[in-house]
């Protein structure tokens, strides 16, 4: 019964050893910087600055869309999905992308450790495996539109981090 | 079998393969040295066995045979028996592959001549070159010795061999087996640079440190960490290889694509070798801190119109998202730019203006960026950027400008010719399109003309006062600061340029200077002007402040020429008046050169005219002495009857005791040289008759020079006196006569006689002609308003033997001395003006000669030369001073009296030099 504080503690470890050789400062401007980076690495690619934000795609409601306030968790857990997601797209273009979110979630870690806050690392969705049929038929979709969510869901989290997000 | 590095031998076999089972092993092994022989018998479920306490010089033979570890089973047949001998120095390790800076040790046994070496007699040497210090020997038992290397440094390989060889040796001899000791240095740098994409992370090693080792493979290992890097960073267990490629500048080359742009990558370098692996000390790296960003696009560059600065202008690159600094690089656009660096620390900024030198050339721009907290790389220089050159500000003056004047110069209207140097571009800034004059007069107000491009313009000068100014126009606007001219007539008569001067300095460059009067007006600046005055058209002109007073002016001067400078002052009010010089400029530089040439020239005159004055004194000297030999004894003078003298000083007594009516003149007891030749060319300017030519010359000098002065030429002689004035004229002949005259004096205590001017000339000539009447001639002479004085002539002749040197005294005695002679012509007695009286022979002194003013000839004179009267003009005396010798102001000079007995006397009312005395020689 006494274990969970202790695994938090073990836990926590790691992270504090981190944050005693980083500045906190430091990671909240990589993180920005980060985000920007992604952000700019989708503007550059081409085929995604096509869609039409006032078109609803149908079908693709499991990829993450904006939502109204993004706390850490939360951001990592979108993150997740879209690392999920990602990683059945072409490696080719989206795989830099896929490189770059696992920095952002290990920045955002520790950002909530700086915090104080429990983190759990998400896993993301448990039912995107069954949706591989889904990814198949309408691969070019998929990445259109999951690069186009992921684009604006980071320019939301980059708002939300000058803002001081919640745990 | 072997030695392991503990000293034992391992014996060591494989196990049969297919064996479904564990096996268990039973070895046989013998042991013979000199000390023990043995057999051992021992099971084993290993496949290896160590045998401790081996000895050097032991050998070994082993057999190994196995069996079913579990359950019922037979022993398999012996192997085939296997030999190990161990040698007499045993090592272990034999071999040590090390890192520099490590620690290692060596332990030895040492067997010699079949007996151990005590441990503590055991040595170290390195190399067989260098006894290692006993301070890292160590005893670990009585047999094995241990020696131990702190710190190591790299081998340095000597020939093929790559190892340091260690002995062990006892006291004085030394095995010839040995350790090796490999030590390498793996102090490996990596370096990684992340691409402007954040896309791919290059890591870069060279192996030339490690390179010695033969048979080492090196392979580089990383280990990536979630984020960033640790602060010391240390060789993780689990490591991933990465591939690298050998590349031409012998470095090797490691991709990571893609790239975690946070995480912290710990690299090293393993060495893998048969004695053992390396690692080289490990690095880590954060590929968002090794960016080396893309360089700034859209770079511009332009010069502001208006501003006048060099505007860059750029982009911030799409990567790293960072705040960036800048660097500017600039320079004048050409084969070899010389760059100027300008850097920019705003990360927001996207432009920056330069001030530059030359804001009318094309600049050559490229910009390039870091990141601004100093991580990472400089990007590459971005394409460079061009200015254009185009007008940036109105022209920052108008031209400088000079005019000509055309015409005549009394004219009031005059054609006037401005001409003008184009603006340069850094005056213009950057182009002229047009000029414009504006014109300002009293009558006719202002007006203006455009005159297009050109650079000289004529227009008419005719009011008083004309005040042009030329204006330079570009396409932004028009000059502001110009200069003005005015034309004035009334100002181009004021001089103020006191003194101006030119002195050439070479081919290329003159020095000018002036120097002013003071002005009540306002000076502004001068114009020179020079020209080469053969060639019209060629005139330049310079503009030089009024405060400066030396100029120099560079210009190609063709030294043959001669240049014409003039220096104009030029005011308020208008245009004064120059000041011209014309100057050679060979001349002068050739003046300046020969200097030390003029200077030595000055010199020899300078010691020429020493010397000559110094023949002078010393020919002065000798007729001094000459003469005074020459003075009569004074026992043998009428006159000079109880006379003393033997002093000098008594002489003016002399003359006063014995000439109470004649009036002396300056006693002039120096005699001076009158070496001169003395020619008096006088004619007469009356109107009706013309006198005959007379020469009147004075002679001292050789028979040569006399016979040269002497005109004794028929035309000369009666001709023209008998012509003329009818005056009977004997004439010598000029073949009897060879006439040497060796002195001759004209003594004169006469004064000037300014109205001689009025007279005309008598040419008389003296030489070996001479009248024997000549009353008709002092007739004439008489009737002329001459005021010449008595003068006398003194000719020693060294050539007239039968002359006798009279010896004479001077007074009224001597005209009856003469009279009894008898063979002089008694007339004009009352005319006593008789002064002279000796001549003499300079070798015989056989012949005197005497003159009476009334008988006007010599006597005793040989037949063939006759001496009378002789007058001399005035006028002609003029003009013997003008010509030859100085009568008109300074007879008394020029006449001196060489001896006591010589007088001079009053003149005659009708001022007519009366006799002259010479002594010829035929």
């Amino acid at each position: 019964m006494h274990w969970g504080p202790l695994c938090r503690f073990l836990w926590l470890c790691p992270c504090l050893a981190y944050l005693q050789a980083m500045p906190i400062h430091r990671v909240q401007d990589d993180s920005r910087d980060l985000i920007k980076t992604i952000v700019t690495r989708i503007n550059d690619t081409s085929h995604t600055q096509s869609v039409s934000s006032l078109q609803r795609i149908a079908g693709l409601d499991f990829i993450p869309g904006l939502q109204p306030v993004l706390s850490l968790s939360k951001m990592d857990e979108t993150l997740a999905v879209y690392q999920q997601i990602l990683t059945r797209l072409p490696p080719r273009n989206v795989v830099q992308i896929l490189n770059d979110l696992e920095n952002l979630r290990d920045l955002l870690y520790l950002l909530a450790v700086s915090k104080g806050c429990p983190f759990p690392h998400s896993s993301g969705l448990k039912t995107l495996e069954s949706l591989d049929g889904v990814l198949e038929a309408s691969r070019y979709s998929m990445e259109v539109v999951t690069l186009s969510r992921l684009q604006a869901s980071l320019q939301d989290m980059l708002q939300q981090l000058d803002l001081g997000p919640r745990c | 079998m072997g030695i392991t590095d503990d000293g034992n031998l391992k014996i060591s076999w494989s196990s049969p393969t297919l064996t479904p089972f564990p096996l268990q092993y039973q070895v046989k092994y013998s042991e013979n040295s000199t000390a023990i022989m043995r057999e051992v018998d021992e099971i084993v479920s290993a496949t290896s066995l160590l045998v401790d306490s081996v000895l050097p010089g032991s050998s070994y033979e082993v057999q190994v045979r196995g069996k079913r570890l579990d359950g019922p089973g037979a022993w398999s047949d012996w192997s085939t028996p296997h030999f190990y001998t161990i040698q007499d120095v045993l090592y272990f390790p034999p071999k040590i592959l090390t890192s520099v800076g490590s620690n290692v040790s060596f332990h030895c046994i040492y067997k010699n001549e079949n007996k151990l070496v005590s441990s503590k007699k055991i040595v170290w040497w390195m190399n067989l070159a260098e006894k290692i210090p006993q301070s890292q020997y160590s005893v670990v038992s009585d047999r094995v010795s241990k020696v131990t290397f702190c710190n190591l440094n790299a081998t340095k390989p000597r020939g093929k061999f790559t190892y340091d060889a260690v002995y062990c040796c006892s006291e004085h001899e030394c095995h010839h087996r040995y350790a090796e000791l490999y030590v390498i240095d793996v102090n490996v740098n990596i370096s990684c640079e992340t691409d402007g994409y954040l896309t791919k992370m290059t890591c870069r090693w060279s192996t030339n440190s490690i390179q010695s080792l033969v048979g080492s493979t090196l392979q580089l290992r990383y280990h990536r960490r979630s984020l960033y890097c640790s602060d010391i960073p240390s060789i993780h267990p689990v490591s991933e290889p990465k591939d690298c490629h050998l590349q031409k500048d012998g470095f090797y080359e490691c991709v990571f694509q893609p790239i975690f742009l946070l995480s912290g990558y710990t690299m090293w370098i393993r060495i893998n070798h048969s004695l053992g692996s390396l690692d080289s000390p490990p690095t880590c790296v954060l590929p968002d801190s090794v960016v080396k960003p893309l360089p700034p696009p859209s770079v511009k560059a332009e010069m502001t119109v208006n501003i006048g600065l060099l505007k860059i202008s750029w982009e911030k690159p799409i990567f790293p998202e960072n705040n960036l600094q800048f660097q500017i690089r600039y320079g004048l656009s050409g084969k070899e730019v010389q760059w100027k660096m300008y850097e920019v620390y705003d990360a927001k900024a996207k432009s920056a203006s330069l001030p530059v030198p030359d804001l009318c050339a094309a600049y050559a721009v490229q910009v390039r960026c870091k990141r601004l907290d100093g991580l990472g790389y400089w990007s590459n220089w971005s394409n460079p950027a061009y200015t254009v050159v185009m007008d940036i500000k109105v022209p920052t003056r108008g031209p400088e400008f000079w005019r000509i004047i055309n015409g005549d110069m009394t004219k009031k209207e005059k054609n006037v010719t401005l001409l003008w140097k184009p603006l340069m571009k850094n005056d213009s800034l950057c182009s002229v399109r047009r000029y414009v004059i504006n014109h300002q007069t009293s009558r006719n107000g202002t007006w203006a003309q455009d005159v297009g491009n050109h650079t000289r313009f004529t227009f008419l000068w005719t009011e008083p006062a004309h005040t042009v100014t030329i204006l330079a126009v570009n396409s932004v606007g028009v000059s502001v600061a110009n200069f003005n001219l005015t034309l004035s007539w009334h100002m181009s008569k004021v001089h103020i340029v006191q003194s101006f001067s030119a002195y050439p300095l070479n081919s290329s460059c003159v020095i000018l200077s002036w120097m002013l009067s003071p002005s009540e007006y306002k000076l502004m600046y001068f114009i020179v002007e020079w020209r080469t005055p053969n060639e019209d058209n060629e005139i330049k002109w310079l503009r030089i402040p009024s405060s400066v007073k030396k100029y120099y002016i560079h210009d190609h001067f063709i030294p043959i020429e001669k240049y014409q400078f003039s220096l104009y002052p030029i005011f308020v009010e208008g245009v004064g008046k120059p000041k011209i010089i014309n100057t050679f400029i060979q001349e002068d530089i050739e003046k300046h050169q020969n200097d030390a040439g003029l200077y030595i020239v000055v010199l020899i005159i300078i010691s020429s005219l020493v010397l000559l004055l110094g023949t002078l004194l010393i020919s002065h000297q000798r007729m001094k002495k000459l003469f005074w030999e020459d003075v009569p004894n004074p026992k043998n003078c009428s006159w000079a009857q109880g006379l003393n003298f033997q002093k000098p000083e008594t002489f003016e007594h002399l003359f006063f005791k014995h000439t109470d009516s004649v009036t002396f003149g300056p006693l002039l007891l120096e005699p001076e040289t009158i070496s001169e030749d003395i020619s008096v060319d006088a004619s007469w300017k009356n109107k009706d008759e013309m006198a005959p030519a007379t020469v009147v010359s004075l002679l001292l000098a050789t028979s040569d020079l006399g016979k040269r002065s002497f005109c004794a030429s028929d035309q000369c002689n009666g001709a023209n006196f008998s012509d003329a004035e009818g005056t009977e004229v004997t004439c010598e002949d000029e073949s009897r006569r060879q006439p040497s005259v060796k002195y001759a004096m004209l003594v004169s205590n006469s004064k000037s006689s300014e109205t001689d001017e009025e007279q005309g000339l008598i040419n008389s000539s003296v030489s070996k002609c001479f009248s024997s009447k000549n009353s008709p001639l002092k007739d004439s002479f008489s009737d002329t308003s001459w005021e010449i004085e008595t003068q006398a002539f003194l000719i020693l002749s060294d050539q007239h033997p039968k002359i006798i040197s009279p010896h004479l005294t001077f007074s009224e005695g001597l005209d009856e001395l003469l009279k009894m002679e008898g063979n002089f012509p008694e007339e004009n007695h009352d005319e006593k003006s008789v002064y002279y009286l000796g001549v003499t022979s300079v070798k015989k002194r056989e012949s005197d000669v005497f003159l009476t003013d009334a008988s006007r000839v010599l006597y005793p004179f040989p037949a063939h030369c006759l001496f009378t009267d002789i007058r001399i003009l005035r006028d002609s005396c003029s003009h013997l001073v003008e010509n030859n010798f100085n009568l008109g102001t300074s007879v008394k000079k020029t006449f001196v009296s060489y001896m006591p007995q010589f007088q001079t006397c009053s003149t005659q009312t009708h001022k007519i030099m009366e006799n002259k005395m010479c002594d010829l020689t035929v």
